[in-house]
């Protein structure tokens, strides 16, 4: 009997434990189920939250740069500040000048009318002494007409006696040598000397004053031959010689036949002054030099004393005697003459003893344009 | 003077240089007949046989005629124009003498008709040369028209 009780009470219990086995399998079922829920929403939560996270690194990043960019900007405002300081003082510094410059402005306008009246009376100062100067050169210009007329007529009118000092001179001693004794033909000598040496003087003159009226034709000169034209000329002429060198000279624009004469003066005076030299050497050179030609003639001869160089280039001024070299003191007042008619200038270096530099300048610019006017030698 | 036989006619009024022309005539031996006169207004009576000369054999010319230019009354210009306007005289070649190469009257002397233009030099040798040489040109050279 109490088996059956027992097993009934087993009974009982097994069915009250299956019971609450079913009943915890449903229990635990349910908290799967509830876990699996609680899962998701674990995995859920989490992914928005490292999205969160993400975003809220992004702003701070951002936020980073937004701090940077407000600093550099903070930066620049402090140098602008500081350059509108700079400004200001400049400004205020401007303001002050300009009002002295206001009160300058006032003097200075005082000044202005004062001048503008002054302006006026010289104007009608300048007026008569234009009139003054026109008159003046109105008979400058009569009077230098009258001496050329005088000058030109003289030296005309003064190789006819002569032409009968030198004529009959030479008749005497021509037809009458056998009566005269040495000193008589001595005398007879001198007077044909003199004669001649009058000869050329007027001859000079009248050069000179040719070159007055004379009107100056430009054109382009080739000076190498020219200088060879000139040296073929006196070496047939003159009875000294010298070593004439030249190479390459520029061409010079100018007025063929005065430029001639120019080169004609200053080799002849080179050979005559050098002529007592054992080895007569003459340099003809040129040079360009701010927009002018510059010409020299260069000898070894006997040159002068620089102290008198200013004398070397008036009419009858000799640096040297008769005696020691021949010459009426011309030839130098023609090159000067010349040069001076073309613009140019003439001057001259020495030593005494040991010889002269002659330098002439024309203008070169007008040396290209009359490139087809070229002067044909021959 | 036989004022019919004439082959060089000198026309100057300066004693001097007519002289000094003769004598370089005679030292370049050209001994040709010369006739000198003084002014413009007694070659003109020469070459037409009038007034002084009333009368000459006017067809007798010289062969060449020297004329200096600067003479008082009648210049040297106004005779050589009226020699080269003139039918009987106009073929004889005129020498225009004068003291300067510089002389402004040179381009009117060859517009009027002047053969030749002689500028008389100081020298003596060279004014005997240069007559000497033009009496040998036109006196030899030259074949003459008349």
């Amino acid at each position: 009997m109490t088996n059956k009780i027992e097993n009934q009470h087993f009974l009982k219990q097994e069915v009250k434990i299956t019971t609450a086995l079913k009943l915890s399998e449903e229990a635990l079922e349910a908290l799967d189920e509830a876990n699996k829920e609680i899962a998701i929403k674990l995995s859920r939560a989490v992914k928005e939250l490292s999205l969160q996270n993400e975003e809220i690194n992004n702003r701070a990043a951002e936020l980073i740069l937004a701090n940077k960019e407000l600093a550099f900007q903070n930066d620049q405002k402090d140098k602008r500040a500081a350059e509108l300081v700079i400004a200001n003082l400049e400004l205020a510094y401007q303001n002050e000048e300009k009002e002295k410059r206001a009160a300058e402005l006032v003097i200075a306008n005082k000044e202005l009318s004062f001048q503008k009246g002054e302006k006026k009376k010289r104007a009608v100062e300048l007026y008569d002494s234009n009139k003054e100067v026109d008159e003046l050169e109105k008979r400058v210009k009569e009077r230098t007409e009258d001496l050329e007329s005088f000058s030109y007529s003289v030296s005309h009118d003064l190789r006819t006696p002569l032409r009968a000092i030198n004529g009959y001179a030479q008749m005497l001693s021509e037809d009458y040598e056998a009566v005269l004794d040495a000193e008589g033909k001595r005398w007879l000598g001198e007077v044909r000397n003199n004669a001649k040496k009058m000869g050329v003087l007027i001859d000079d003159l009248l050069t000179f004053s040719r070159l007055g009226r004379k009107a100056i034709v430009k054109s382009k000169v080739d000076m190498n031959a020219l200088a060879e034209t000139v040296m073929s000329e006196i070496n047939q002429s003159m009875t000294h010689h010298a070593e004439i060198r030249f190479n390459n000279l520029f061409p010079a624009t100018g007025d063929f036949s005065l430029l001639k004469l120019v080169m004609t003066n200053l080799l002849y005076n080179a050979i005559k002054y050098s002529s007592k030299k054992e080895k007569p050497i003459i340099e003809i050179s040129s040079v360009r030099k701010n927009g002018t030609l510059i010409y020299c003639v260069k000898d070894n001869g006997a040159g002068f004393d620089m102290q008198y160089a200013h004398k070397l280039f008036g009419v009858f001024q000799r640096l040297h005697s008769v005696e020691e070299f021949s010459g009426t003191g011309v030839g130098l007042a023609i090159v000067h003459r010349i040069i001076n008619k073309h613009g140019g200038k003439v001057w001259a270096k020495g030593k005494e003893g040991e010889g002269a530099d002659f330098f002439f300048s024309l203008a070169c610019n007008e040396a290209e344009i009359v490139e087809n006017n070229m002067f044909k030698l021959n | 003077m036989d004022v019919n036989k004439v082959e060089i006619l000198l026309i100057e009024d300066n004693m001097n240089d007519a002289e000094l022309a003769i004598r370089a005539f005679k030292k370049g031996n050209i001994n040709n007949t010369l006739v000198h006169l003084k002014d413009g207004a007694q070659a003109l009576e020469f070459l037409y046989g009038t007034g002084k000369f009333e009368g000459r054999d006017t067809t007798n010319k010289p062969k060449v005629i020297l004329l200096d230019l600067k003479m008082p009354k009648m210049d040297g210009l106004e005779v050589l124009t009226h020699i080269k306007a003139h039918e009987l005289t106009k073929a004889i070649p005129v020498v225009v003498l004068t003291s300067s190469k510089e002389h402004p009257d040179i381009e009117r002397a060859y517009s009027l008709g002047a053969n030749s233009y002689i500028v008389k030099p100081v020298e003596l040798d060279e004014f005997t040369k240069v007559v000497t040489d033009l009496g040998f040109y036109w006196l030899l050279k030259n074949q003459s028209p008349v």
